[in-house]
């Protein structure tokens, strides 16, 4: 993010969060989003029940090993973002203590 | 039991033949663990009268000793010989019990005899007995690490033999089953013994009898010598035949065993945590360490397992139980609607909108960011794999890429082929645009001036009628199909420009005269000041304002960034904060076709005209790049008027060529001398500051030309755009056409153009409200500064 943005966070509409969902959805290759909370329960999604169900559990454990991984090699540190990029797409994961998003795209759609 | 048997029938053999003493000697050497009762044979047998003598004492010896053996009393044995002397050996150390307490004696009578260490003496006295005769029960009680130096143990001495075992005792840690009360026995002693200093004696004991099964000897000469002769030659036989026969049967035994049975147990399932990492070690210490500022939530976020081992630790860490209150919150489910609403969230989508966005967008940002070698390799190895353009970010090595004639006649091909063979073109990135703008009309563009990637674009309308709201957009590179900051105005938006020192402030002026101060940082809808209430405040469009940076401050005013704006209504004021926006006015823009005439003696044009009004709309200006005070103005008359701060009332120079009102003045920002302006009458000037008229004029097409901009990189290239068509001018190429020429979609206008400060790329907005970016392509420019 450009150092111009990186400013406070003033506290935005309720609704910008719906708003962003969408156009995150309506972007171009993005096949799903799931937001799991911090137990692993998958408390928003746009993908099917057992998909969601399946990547929420193999996420959480791959982010649990990062977030150790990187806390390993420098207790100070902290895992941010975490990118998978396969052969058929891509998932990107924003970790936080409280949940996880998961964003599944595929850019050459 | 039977290797003593064995060993005293063979004595017995011994004796019987008349072995001599040295036999005796061999004997005991060979089985040293009998020394003790052949040191007593040997010391009793001595000369030969005493051989027989051996026979019945020692049987009356043997027994008594058995007896004392048997029922566990320690008679004193005592032997007498022939003459009735108490020739009774005596030991060869009389132990002092009082003197003896090692606690590995004691534990070993109470290991072997099963407890029934009485007193000191008898423990004292069956230490080295026990010793002896308990070898190889030593061996098998005190486990495999005995065995191995027990039999190798030496036999030249009885005292070495004693020695071992107590000190393997010493060494050897006993799996016994008395080994809890061993360990009772050693606490006990530990505690009082602990200071004191332990002599350890090692003393020889009395030889004690476990089995003494006497041989009987008989007489050549008795009644019985032939029965007796009979049944040992039986004796004999049945040894040899012992081994095949089938009365001795080796046979095993089998213990019972009890029924196995499976028992089936559930538990809840294990989960394993791996507690001591690194990073929870340090969470913990840090937790421990500063109390319960460190789990605040803008420090380090405390991640799940950490949380669970913080639990499964409590018990442990007692002083932590303060913690453990604030840690339970964390626990609580948050509710799901919270998460979704929290701050962190919002960022987490932004950012990850982003990335998808990059993924989508990474060749044209790439190209955007002049990196074009990475994205010719990957466009290349996607057509050979693929058949069609797709994204990646990770090269192939192997795809070399070589030229590949291709179908597609894009950039990427053209950067490998010589340059000279190929046209100079726009190519078209991407557009910045949304359903929020889309019908409005991109009046102005400019960009941020600290961070080259955002952009703020005003709509509105310019004509007075089909005036709407005005908007205005900030957009990021990084998302072009969302603006960052979207600010709605009462009135459309004719020009925008952002200050340089405060980089966040974003200047605006309206189309109905109104002039305001955005905040793009905050979030806020709101202008941060407005013009409205000010009284000298402008009645007309406000055609342009520019932060300009003075030198000098005008009328003694410190120096600074002050904003300037032109308007219809023909001031060019100087607006500044005191209580509130106001201004003055820098200049008046009269009319000047009576100046002209005052100027110019001898000019024709003497025709006055009925005068709505005294002043000419000003519609653009441009202040000199390197000298502050003078500045250009353009009115509708299709006059450039060059003025200075310094004086308000009076032109300096005026340049009169255009014919139709104009759009833009600007500055040459590599030769000061010279400017361009571009006008409605479709043509395009350039003139240089000490000539009054211009040098070259410029015409493509007969529309009005909206804007012009010097290319901020080549000397010779400016941009011109009018309705139908975005022009790229190459003086050092021709002066005479443009050198790009890309044409807008049908339908739309192009209004306004800006050339991107660091990139080959510009923006060019239409009338549609979409901003196009485009990349430069293939312009060879030359080097040279110079317009001639």
């Amino acid at each position: 993010i450009a150092t111009f943005l990186g400013r406070k966070l003033q506290p935005r509409p309720q609704n910008e969060v719906e708003e962003t969902l969408k156009r995150i959805q309506g972007q171009k290759g993005v096949q799903g989003i799931i937001i799991v909370n911090a137990e692993g329960i998958p408390i928003k999604t746009t993908l099917d029940n057992s998909s969601t169900v399946q990547y929420a559990g193999l996420i959480h454990q791959l982010v649990m090993k990062a977030r150790s991984t990187v806390r390993d090699i420098d207790p100070q540190n902290d895992l941010t973002f975490l990118r998978v990029r396969s052969k058929k797409n891509e998932i990107m994961i924003a970790p936080d203590k409280d949940y996880f998003l998961i964003v599944i795209q595929n850019p050459s759609d | 039991m039977l290797f003593i048997f064995g060993h005293i029938s063979r004595l017995l053999s011994m004796v019987k033949c008349g072995g001599s003493r040295f036999q005796f000697c061999a004997n005991a050497a060979i089985r040293p663990r009998f020394l003790v009762m052949e040191v007593l044979i040997v010391t009793v047998g001595t000369t030969s009268p005493m051989h027989f003598f051996i026979n019945t004492l020692t049987e009356s010896a043997y027994r008594s000793m058995l007896f004392s053996e048997a029922d566990r009393e320690h008679v004193p044995v005592r032997v007498f010989d022939e003459n009735g002397k108490d020739v009774t050996p005596q030991p060869l150390y009389q132990p002092d019990p009082a003197a003896v307490m090692s606690k590995h004696s004691k534990i070993f009578a109470s290991d072997t005899s099963g407890g029934t260490m009485s007193d000191f003496y008898s423990t004292a006295y069956q230490t080295t007995t026990n010793a002896s005769f308990a070898g190889p029960f030593t061996r098998s009680v005190f486990g495999s690490s005995t065995v191995s130096r027990g039999s190798q143990s030496t036999m030249e001495s009885m005292n070495e033999e004693i020695e071992d075992p107590s000190s393997k005792r010493d060494i050897s840690i006993s799996l016994s089953d008395v080994q809890v009360r061993r360990e009772e026995v050693k606490e006990l002693i530990k505690e009082e013994m602990l200071d004191d200093v332990v002599d350890r004696y090692l003393i020889e004991s009395e030889t004690l009898w476990l089995l003494h099964m006497p041989a009987v000897s008989v007489s050549v000469d008795s009644e019985e010598a032939v029965s007796v002769k009979e049944r040992n030659n039986l004796y004999m036989e049945l040894c040899k035949n012992r081994m095949g026969n089938d009365k001795y049967v080796e046979r095993s035994m089998q213990t019972f065993n009890g029924a196995p049975k499976t028992k089936e147990v559930q538990s809840e399932a294990i989960t394993m945590v791996d507690a001591a990492t690194t990073w929870d070690m340090y969470d913990s210490f840090r937790s421990a360490g500063l109390g319960e500022a460190a789990l605040s939530p803008d420090t380090d976020k405390a991640s799940v397992p950490e949380i669970v081992s913080n639990h499964r630790l409590d018990p442990t860490r007692a002083p932590e139980r303060t913690m453990s209150p604030f840690v339970v919150p964390s626990e609580d489910e948050p509710d799901p609607e919270l998460v979704l609403q929290s701050e962190k969230f919002q960022q987490d989508l932004f950012v990850m909108e982003r990335i998808i966005l990059e993924n989508i967008y990474q060749p044209k940002l790439a190209a955007y960011r002049q990196l074009p070698t990475l994205e010719v390799m990957l466009h290349i190895e996607c057509l050979i794999t693929y058949k069609q353009p797709c994204l990646l970010d990770v090269p192939d090595p192997d795809s070399v890429p070589k030229v590949v004639p291709t179908v597609v006649s894009r950039r990427e091909e053209s950067s490998l082929d010589e340059e000279s063979t190929l046209t100079p073109a726009l190519e078209r990135l991407w557009s910045f645009s949304c359903e929020l703008t889309s019908g409005h009309n991109v009046s102005s563009m400019a960009w941020n001036k600290r961070n080259p990637d955002l952009l703020a674009v005003g709509y509105g309308q310019f004509d007075f009628k089909d005036q709407k709201s005005g908007l205005i957009c900030c957009w990021s590179l990084k998302n072009p199909t969302w603006p960052e900051r979207v600010f709605t105005c009462e009135s459309g938006v004719t020009t925008l420009d952002f200050s340089a020192s405060n980089a966040s402030q974003l200047a605006v002026g309206m189309h109905d005269g109104s002039i305001a101060t955005y905040n793009v940082e905050s979030r806020e809808k709101t202008p941060v000041i407005d013009s409205s209430d000010c009284a000298h405040k402008h009645t007309s469009p406000v055609w342009q304002v520019r932060w300009i940076d003075h030198e000098r401050g005008a009328s003694g005013e410190d120096k600074g960034e002050t904003l300037i704006s032109v308007s219809a209504d023909g001031r060019i004021s100087k607006w500044f904060l005191r209580k509130g926006l106001d201004c003055i006015d820098l200049m008046k823009l009269k009319r000047t076709r009576n100046e002209k005439a005052k100027k110019q003696v001898g000019d024709k044009e003497k025709k006055s005209e009925a005068l709505i009004s005294r002043q000419a709309p000003g519609l653009c200006f441009d202040f000199h790049p390197t000298d502050s005070n003078i500045y250009l103005a353009g009115t509708e008359e299709g006059h450039i008027h060059k003025c200075s701060c310094s004086y308000n009332e009076q032109f300096l120079e005026t340049y009169i060529a255009h014919k139709g009102p104009l759009y833009r003045i600007t500055w040459s920002p590599f030769c000061s001398d010279v400017f361009l302006s571009c006008s409605s009458d479709w043509t395009i000037q350039l003139w240089r500051q000490d000539l009054f008229t211009p040098v070259l004029g410029f015409t493509s097409t007969q529309s009005a030309v909206y804007d012009v901009m010097w290319s901020p990189k080549w000397a010779t290239v400016f941009g011109a755009v009018n309705e139908g068509r975005v022009e790229i001018w190459d003086l050092g190429a021709s002066i005479l056409d443009p050198t790009i020429v890309s044409l807008a979609s049908p339908g739309v206008k192009l209004t306004s153009l800006l050339f991107a400060t660091e990139t080959d790329c510009i923006l060019v907005g239409d009338s549609d409200g979409q901003v196009g970016v485009y990349q430069l392509k293939n312009l060879t420019v030359g080097e040279g500064t110079q317009v001639r």
